[in-house]
């Protein structure tokens, strides 16, 4: 997974709307008409969101008739997620680390 | 360098029992930053730090594994120096931003307010796999809630 393609899958969870639309997709694969109706949507709109979802890699369409239901891609958006929360914990412990050492550093100045 | 569409990673806030002047010290000075630099399970020699902080000037840092001894380089230039006050570095593989800003409480503490913003160089798949689906799950059925009220109105 290269910066570019990151990039595209941060920008595409920048909108509320598209994350939402996400979150519904963790339920189960959902139609363009399904996921019109709890966001108060046109179709047009919910075709945009996931137009952005399916560049990033979030979201893939079945083929199925005329549905085309989407499918979230749960593996690419929890490698995102885990991603930062690794980095949030690393500087919680470094700066736990900075705390003890400036412990240390007043002590020995007493 | 291509603009990022979106931000912030995270905050974290935190209070550290020493004056600004201190606290951004230890943040900008090999000798101090060797003690804790880290991550857990790694060092970082005080030789294997580069400092020059001006805009522009070189943050690095080589990480040696306790264990393994494989090495780890961090390479970054710093964006904004304004000491003690605020303290920003982009990392070169990456593009990620750090942020650093410390604010005097007057009590003898300092508050550090660390944003990170921008994107992975790489990606690992995590253990964690399952909480995640969890914390997904709980996001459908929270929206599906307001769906429902929403439809009842």
């Amino acid at each position: 997974m290269n910066v570019q393609d990151l990039a595209q899958t941060f920008g595409a969870l920048a909108d509320p709307t598209r994350v939402a639309i996400v979150a519904t997709l963790a339920h189960g694969d959902a139609t363009v008409k399904e996921l019109t109706e709890p966001f108060d949507l046109t179709q047009q709109a919910v075709s945009r969101h996931l137009k952005v979802l399916e560049e990033a890699g979030l979201v893939s369409r079945r083929v199925a008739a005329q549905a085309r239901p989407a499918t979230l891609e749960v593996d690419r958006l929890i490698e995102v997620l885990a991603w930062i929360d690794e980095q949030r914990r690393g500087w919680l412990d470094r700066h736990s680390r900075l705390e003890e050492h400036l412990r240390r550093l007043t002590k020995d100045e007493r | 360098m291509s603009e990022y569409p979106t931000d912030e990673n995270f905050t974290i806030r935190y209070i550290h029992p020493a004056p600004r002047a201190l606290v951004f010290a230890c943040l900008t000075t090999p000798e101090h930053l060797t003690h804790f630099w880290g991550p857990a399970g790694m060092h970082t020699p005080v030789q294997n730090i580069v400092v020059d902080l001006r805009p522009g000037g070189a943050f690095e840092t080589t990480m040696v594994n306790n264990h393994s001894g494989d090495e780890h380089t961090m390479r970054a230039v710093y964006v904004k120096v304004d000491a003690p006050a605020f303290l920003s570095w982009r990392e070169t593989d990456s593009g990620v931003l750090t942020e650093l800003t410390f604010v005097d409480r007057s009590d003898g503490t300092t508050e550090v307010i660390t944003t990170q913003r921008g994107l992975p160089p790489e990606m690992r798949t995590p253990a964690a796999r399952a909480g995640w689906g969890t914390a997904l799950e709980r996001a459908a059925d929270y929206i599906a809630s307001i769906a429902t009220k929403e439809s009842a109105s």
